[in-house]
């Protein structure tokens, strides 16, 4: 865990709500903007699991397909082992889709339905070898099965035959066919049932430590979370609000966002007693009329609990992401 | 809690029939649940494991054939009523070694049987509220309204301004804030969170004497989630409700339940207590173990950073095994009981008063 493979520099997205013809003739174009990645800055180091939690609507998503290219931004900088790929074009990239590679959320949408399972993964073994031929692809074609646990016998199948975790795992061994450095992992077991749930967690931990792999690990499951990274960042409406050690910030939460999160997860409260914050009377950040400074200060329960104090909400004096302790940084003018 | 339950459930078999494998889909196969009055019944499963085909098919919600094919439902309310009455009539059932291989059913007789049978029970007696509140709302009819509906069909308020009244008082106890403001919403204009809070003021503006909630989180945030089983909490002991929770989630059952039943491939495997069922130490169904054991928890994590899996895949309904249908999968068969789980499918032994599993473990001796 030394060198970095990732480094992104302030990724910054906006979305522009579809608008009716005559208000798009209007001046204020930009006014309606949604920052859904705000500045969004962290570093991946190699053989890594990087966790990204948050609210559905917090851009870790966005994220996520910015850093693969498969989302344009507006501004920030992403860097691949040092070398800046930001301005690169497709052509430039494509080199680098071998060693950065997605696991998408969607089980059914990423495999194409009309193509056997054989032929997906010979495709995406033909991506890195082009010339390979027909009995080193069959050979690698085994390999990937025996990775991933499958049995031989699924190889004529479509996807449609397959159950949930069979097709995740298909997905896995066609992005592990093109030997990838780096894995954006988006979701990737919210459909599976716990008992396979379990199986794919434990497959991405063997392959991690088989081939050395950089994980980032989208996901709203904040105990899947927890468990599977070696950091955890923690995203609230387009920012990244603390970051740190997956177990200091399961365990010991600097920002109070991070704290309401964690202790919402239902089963912690029927054991525990519920931390900080109520849950009832929760404001929610306009974007179109921002109030200027911390985006949390509407529901913060610290905010509310030290009288509104001025700090929070003064657009000149949004809080940012200070060192809390070592490797922990959190962004919050009261850190807990 | 007296003595009669307010719903029995008895051996209902809820089939489906897959043209693809021109076999039956055995959804429900044999399950036998019961709700005593005042209580929360949990039922935990994974998806196929039949736990919302079990209540749907209770209500008579299930249209597709042949649907139900035996069963008894019978709701205790002031006089006891048979909700499947007329089934054995209007279905013809071969078996087979003790399985059911042929059935054949007059369903549209059927279908208006049940629109008979539950005429006065579905919303006025049982309500129920749905996994994605989205699409269970009418898009074209503000909130509002549609509770106020709920109010005027089932209780005696008839009036507009009494119905409007009572949805209002509604959607205040479901914590839905400046609700005359929300009434005149529609749904579309709701968070998921705010529509799955109107779903439950309308399932309870009927004032049922039970509550089926099936998946009421499943798709909700963290946080969201927490504050719609907070409210569910609340609800349950202000207003004594009895209700069927119906989730894939052990620690959403966790928090409400009362007593819980585990399903698997269509068969209720293990009911009891909650704090028993749910407890790791003590005695329990090999595959409730296994689940709560693979469940993504700092304390369930090996030694070499691994979680307890469960192999296999879930038990397909189509072929379903013979003997126990969790044998395929089980970490605690054995030489001494392996030949039985193979062959014979256990029955549901009573371990302790009101704790049941379904298990050659747990066979008397």
């Amino acid at each position: 865990m030394s060198q970095p493979i990732l480094e992104v520099i302030e990724l910054r997205k906006n979305f522009y709500p579809r608008r009716g013809l005559f208000s798009s003739l209007s001046k204020e174009k930009n006014a309606r903007s949604i920052p859904a990645v705000d500045g969004v800055s962290f570093t991946l180091h190699e053989n890594e699991t990087l966790g990204l939690v948050g609210e559905s609507g917090c851009g870790k998503t966005t994220t996520g397909k910015a850093i693969l290219k498969l989302m344009s931004m507006n501004s920030g900088e992403i860097r691949y082992r040092g070398t800046d790929i930001t301005a690169y074009t497709p052509e430039q990239f494509r080199p680098l889709r071998r060693d950065i590679q997605m696991i998408f959320q969607d089980l059914d949408a990423a495999l194409n339905p009309k193509m056997r399972i054989a032929d997906i993964l010979r495709e995406a073994i033909h991506v890195r070898e082009a010339d390979a031929d027909a009995v080193t692809v069959q050979r690698q074609i085994y390999d990937l099965l025996d990775l991933v646990n499958l049995k031989k016998n699924k190889l004529s199948n479509y996807p449609s035959e397959l159950s949930g975790g069979e097709k995740r795992r298909i997905g896995i061994a066609r992005v592990l066919a093109v030997r990838p450095k780096l894995i954006v992992a988006d979701e990737p077991t919210s459909a599976l049932d716990v008992s396979i749930q379990a199986q794919v967690i434990n497959l991405l931990r063997d392959l991690q430590d088989q081939f050395g792999l950089s994980f980032l690990f989208i996901s709203h499951d904040l105990q899947l979370v927890e468990l599977m990274s070696h950091r955890v960042a923690v995203m609230y409406l387009g920012q990244i609000v603390e970051m740190g050690p997956a177990k200091e910030i399961a365990n010991s939460p600097r920002h109070p966002y991070t704290s309401i999160l964690w202790s919402s997860i239902v089963e912690k409260r029927s054991r525990e007693i519920p931390v900080t914050g109520s849950a009832s009377a929760w404001g929610v950040f306009d974007f179109e009329r921002p109030l200027g400074g911390c985006r949390f200060a509407p529901r913060c329960p610290v905010y509310a609990e030290r009288g509104r104090p001025s700090i929070c909400t003064d657009p000149a004096n949004s809080p940012t992401l200070k060192v809390a302790s070592e490797g922990h940084v959190v962004s919050c003018h009261f850190p807990l | 809690m007296s003595a009669t339950p307010l719903l029995r459930i008895e051996d209902l078999r809820t089939y489906f029939y897959s043209r693809v494998k021109h076999a039956f889909v055995r959804s429900v196969d044999g399950v036998d649940l019961e709700v005593m009055r005042g209580e929360t019944l949990g039922i935990v499963g994974e998806s196929g494991s039949g736990k919302s085909v079990t209540m749907l098919s209770a209500m008579g919600l299930v249209t597709a054939a042949p649907g139900v094919v035996t069963g008894k439902v019978t709701f205790n309310d002031e006089v006891p009523q048979d909700l499947l009455q007329g089934l054995e009539a209007r279905v013809e059932i071969e078996r087979r070694d003790g399985r059911i291989m042929r059935v054949a059913k007059d369903n549209p007789s059927w279908q208006k049987q049940v629109e008979r049978n539950l005429a006065g029970v579905r919303g006025r007696k049982i309500s129920m509220i749905f996994q994605n509140p989205k699409m269970a709302l009418n898009p074209f009819e503000t909130v509002g309204q549609q509770i106020a509906e709920s109010v005027r069909l089932h209780t005696k308020l008839n009036s507009a301004a009494e119905a409007r009244e009572k949805a209002l008082y509604w959607l205040d106890q479901v914590r839905i804030d400046s609700p005359r403001l929300r009434y005149d919403n529609h749904p579309f204009g709701l968070s998921g969170g705010m529509s799955q809070r109107a779903m439950i003021a309308m399932a309870l503006a009927a004032e049922p004497r039970m509550l089926i909630a099936d998946e009421p989180t499943t798709g909700l945030d963290a946080t969201i989630q927490a504050r719609i089983v907070d409210l569910l909490d609340d609800l349950k002991n202000r207003l004594g409700m009895t209700m069927v929770l119906i989730s894939h989630d052990i620690g959403v059952i966790s928090r409400l339940s009362n007593r819980i039943a585990v399903m698997y491939g269509g068969r209720v495997m293990e009911t009891g207590p909650t704090a028993q069922v749910l407890d790791e130490h003590a005695e329990g169904h090999p595959y409730t173990r296994a689940l709560l054991a693979s469940t993504p928890r700092p304390e369930n994590v090996t030694a070499t950073g691994r979680l307890p899996a469960i192999e296999g895949e879930v038990l397909d309904t189509i072929n379903v095994p013979c003997g126990c249908r969790f044998h395929a999968r089980c970490h605690r068969i054995n030489d001494a009981v392996r030949a039985r789980c193979e062959a014979v499918e256990p029955e549901l032994f009573e371990i302790a008063p009101g704790r049941r599993i379904r298990c050659w473990l747990y066979a008397p001796q």
